[in-house]
């Protein structure tokens, strides 16, 4: 119908202009769509995309070690036991660091590497993202934001490590796991559920 | 060793009892504050926290947005006790790249009510203990922080030792507190979009005039709940005319996006005569009920089932009490003609179809234009000029009386059955059809105001040629009974036999015809007042005017008779023209209130304060946010307009909405450039004057008024 898609064309064109005008870097990906496509430099000095993992689960955190918030889930060992809890399941886990040079949290591959033997970390590997593209492209607001993309390279999981929005570590305890329960729930084959949550956390220190 | 325990117990007790009321970091200083030092049993008292932030680092409102953590407060309280949650004063927004924090810079103090339990003992201690936990970050770094802080109360014998020391601290931040909005509110969820849309003339007022005007004030939403806005995407003001006035905030849907009643504050930040002011209300505002027809949402109803709609919509309008009778009777004009299909009958079908359908064109053409020009409307704009809604009143009581039989016009026997058309074009044939088609259109519209509202609104939201189909379609539907009449003399056959019954259903169908006249004349009186008289006065004229032209018109003296009767309509319709142009002049700032205010010159004020009399002044401005909202929500509360009138307080209101000289010079006085000005001078003629915060509630105002001894 003739008016129908002038009517659609408009729409398209009032939304690509406003998106334009608004947060034209910011476009976080939607539950049950394609995870956008990165190549990255890891902590090693390799590269990595993202489409190299397909047939894989994997998870990203994006995290900043001088955060308190990350303080919190590192310093309980709660982020390390999820990574573990991960590693079994044959899932892929990337940490990213998105914070830009002279700002808080960046680091090279060596001190990345260093600074996860010293707390015990086990991610698969480290994403070195100082530009900060990995992180726009997710729409990763603060540290830690948690993902998570199926075998399918579908995101099924974006938001919170858990419910509960604070520095103290006993209150992990008391939050609703949210992350926890996401990794438990894809790998009983059922639909995450809440899938997209509230991320808390100091911002990611873009550029 | 027994000893040493209970030496260390007994400290730590002290050291709890003793937990200063201050405390600081290298970012935040934290204090608590009492609202009194004493509190009577049962009673509550108000607790702040403040908080000094240094420069370049900000903590966080209830909901910190794309990053953060709120404040939180864990209190101590003796049994029995118990504290109410945080209240929190209107915040701000921080950027950083691309993501935007709630919260607070400088200086911020939360308030909790503590209730005190009805056992506690007179004149025992009453200490209260609070963990504090803060985030505070800057650009860079975020520090997590919290402090042990604690005050004793006493418990107060009674009320008055309660009342006598009132931390004016607390006071200032209780003023700073948002108030539940008085407005109605509601949100629409669209794919991307959150609109809010809020139903006050205060706030539209605001975004009235001209540019300068219009920047003095921002309006910003901040809601509750995380990710149902995106919270740093610009929010776009906009204002209808619906309901005396709305403002509508277009903002972009958040990471999580609720399609539920939306829950936040509309903080409106002014500057004023006495420099930046902040306004904080609480809004609920639940899902605006979808228009009956788009409820298919516009993606779902195609132009085919959008134009079956309207041209049913059609039909039904020919079943509209204002409409019925004039058609009806056209109808049974065809009867009397005794169901010919003739070419003429068929011919007259269609030029009254043509009538009808290019009226609906040239008001969809109308409304286009009006939408191209930026304005807001809905169907039934038309009725939102006094003007308009005066003429059709005074046609609609033109047509009763032709129908009660008071005269006719045409040559037909039927009279007005036979032909209303041509009496009203005062032509035959084919030309009065079409002009019956037009008066058929124009009863109509009345009629659809409230039924077709929905489906036209809809129809609205559509492109150009869309709305032109729709509105052609709702022609074509209102001409369609007609038109078939007009064709199939079979059709006709079904109408009952002519006869004296006509006559008594003309007489019947009048009576709509009057209360449709008398419905128009109560929204007139709603728009304006003042053209009351005029209307009614100009209903009489027509009146004299049907029955002199009724009576006269066999007479020889005939030409005489339709002069004088037309003179008689003339001098109405003058008289509705000049009290309507005279309305139509650009006027002050409404006087919105029903408060008893006065008009304030200097030597009003002058000549009431040699008398020693009191007087409250308010100067406002009609583009003055501020001064409407307190208005609203203070100066015409009932409390306050009584305190008023029970204290024999003269009220003054100077208008300053087109920068009068001798009001620039009383703000100057002040100290101020701007309104809202609020000054109270107390009974006597050498008392000081007081002047008011420019933020009022009704407590501010009486606390002023009546200050306590």
């Amino acid at each position: 119908m003739p008016s129908r898609s002038l009517l659609s064309l408009f729409r398209l064109a009032a939304f690509t202009l406003a998106a334009a005008f608004t947060c034209s870097v910011f476009a976080a990906p939607a539950i049950g769509q394609p995870a956008p496509a990165f190549t990255a430099v890891t902590a090693d000095g390799k590269t990595l995309s993202l489409d190299s993992l397909k047939g894989k689960t994997v998870i990203l955190e994006w995290t900043n070690h001088d955060c308190p918030f990350v303080g919190k889930h590192y310093g309980s060992g709660n982020m390390q036991a999820l990574q573990k809890d991960a590693a079994a399941k044959g899932y892929v886990w990337l940490q990213v660091i998105s914070s830009a040079p002279g700002k808080q949290g960046h680091v090279d591959g060596p001190a990345a590497i260093k600074l996860n033997a010293s707390r015990n970390a086990a991610p698969s590997n480290t994403l070195l993202d100082p530009e900060g593209k990995i992180g726009k492209l997710y729409g990763a607001q603060t540290t830690p934001h948690m993902y998570l993309i199926d075998a399918n390279g579908v995101l099924i999981y974006k938001g919170g490590i858990d419910s509960l929005a604070t520095t103290d570590k006993a209150d992990i305890a008391k939050a609703e796991p949210y992350f926890a329960n996401a990794l438990a729930t894809h790998a009983a084959g059922r639909k995450i559920n809440p899938d997209n949550t509230k991320p808390y956390g100091c911002s990611v220190k873009y550029e | 060793m027994r000893f040493l325990a209970t030496l260390t117990l007994l400290l730590f007790a002290a050291l709890l009892q003793a937990a200063p009321d201050h405390a600081g970091t290298e970012q935040v200083t934290v204090r608590l504050i009492a609202e009194r030092d004493a509190v009577r049993p049962g009673g509550e008292v108000l607790i702040g926290l403040e908080q000094r932030i240094i420069p370049g680092w900000h903590t966080y409102w209830q909901n910190p947005g794309d990053s953060g953590m709120a404040t939180s407060i864990a209190w101590r309280l003796p049994d029995g006790a118990s504290a109410g949650p945080l209240l929190w004063p209107p915040p701000g927004r921080h950027r950083q790249g691309d993501l935007t924090n709630y919260g607070y810079v400088d200086k911020v103090v939360l308030l909790t009510a503590i209730r005190v339990p009805e056992s506690a003992k007179p004149e025992s201690d009453f200490p209260v203990a609070a963990k504090v936990n803060w985030l505070v970050c800057n650009e860079e770094v975020c520090v997590p922080q919290d402090a042990e802080l604690g005050l004793t109360l006493r418990i107060a014998a009674n009320d008055s030792a309660q009342a006598a020391t009132a931390n004016p601290e607390i006071q200032a931040a209780k003023a700073m507190l948002p108030q539940p909005a008085p407005w109605p509110a509601s949100v629409t969820y669209t794919q991307d979009g959150v609109k809010l849309r809020v139903v006050s003339p205060e706030l539209s007022a605001g975004q009235n005039g001209t540019g300068a005007q219009r920047e003095r004030a921002e309006v910003w939403f901040y809601p509750f709940q995380w990710g149902v806005i995106a919270h740093g995407a610009p929010q776009i003001v906009g204002r209808d005319d619906d309901n005396g006035g709305a403002l509508t905030l277009d903002m972009r849907a958040g990471e999580a996006p609720a399609h539920a009643a939306l829950d936040g504050l509309l903080v409106v930040t002014e500057k004023t005569g006495g420099g930046l002011v902040t306004h904080g209300f609480v809004v609920h505002a639940e899902p605006a009920a979808p228009a009956a027809v788009a409820q298919h949402d516009g993606e779902h109803v195609g132009l085919p089932a959008a134009l079956l709609l309207a041209l049913l919509g059609g039909l039904i309008l020919n079943l509209m009490p204002c409409v019925f009778p004039v058609l009806s009777i056209k109808a049974l004009a065809l009867v009397k003609h005794g169901g010919r299909a003739d070419r003429a009958t068929r011919l007259s079908g269609w030029a009254y179809t043509a009538g009808v359908v290019m009226s609906f064109l040239l008001l969809a053409g109308l409304l286009l234009l009006l939408r191209a020009g930026g304005a807001q409307i809905g169907w039934g704009f038309q009725f939102q000029s006094p003007g308009f809604v005066l003429a059709i009143a005074w046609l609609m009581f033109a047509i009763g009386l032709s129908l009660s039989g008071v005269f006719t016009l045409g040559n037909s026997v039927a009279g007005l059955g036979g032909s209303l058309g041509t009496g009203f074009a005062d032509k035959p044939g084919h030309a009065g059809s079409f002009f019956t088609g037009v008066l058929a259109t124009i009863v109509a519209t009345p009629c659809t105001a409230p039924y077709m509202g929905a489906a036209i609104a809809y129809a609205l939201a559509q492109s150009a040629p869309q709305v032109i189909a729709v509105f052609a379609a709702l022609g074509l539907g209102l001409a369609l009974p007609y038109l078939l009449l007009s064709h199939w003399p079979l059709l006709q056959k079904l109408l009952p036999k002519p006869g004296v019954w006509m006559e008594k259903l003309k007489h019947l169908f009048a009576l709509p015809m009057y209360a449709t006249a008398l419905w128009l004349l109560w929204v007139l009186a709603q728009q304006a007042r003042s053209l009351l008289p005029v209307a009614i006065g100009g209903l009489a004229l027509i009146a004299a005017a049907a029955w002199l032209f009724g009576r006269t018109r066999h007479s020889p003296r005939r030409r005489a008779a339709t002069l004088s009767s037309a003179a008689l309509v003339a001098a109405a319709c003058a008289g509705g023209v000049v009290l309507f142009m005279r309305h139509a002049a650009p006027p002050a700032a409404q006087e919105k209130t029903q408060s008893a205010a006065e008009s304030y010159s200097e030597a009003k004020l002058q000549a009431l304060r040699d008398q020693g009399q009191p007087v409250f002044l308010n100067f406002t401005a009609a583009w003055c946010i501020t001064c409407l909202v307190n208005e609203r929500v203070a100066l015409s509360q009932d409390s306050v307009q009584a305190a008023f009138k029970a204290d024999g307080i003269r009220y003054l209101k100077g208008d300053w909405t087109n920068q009068d000289a001798a009001i620039a010079r009383k703000l100057a006085e002040f100290g101020r450039d701007g309104v809202p000005l609020y000054v109270f001078y107390p009974a006597g003629k050498n008392a000081q004057a007081l002047v008011l915060p420019q933020i009022l509630t009704p407590d501010i105002v009486l606390d002023h008024i009546r200050p306590q001894p």
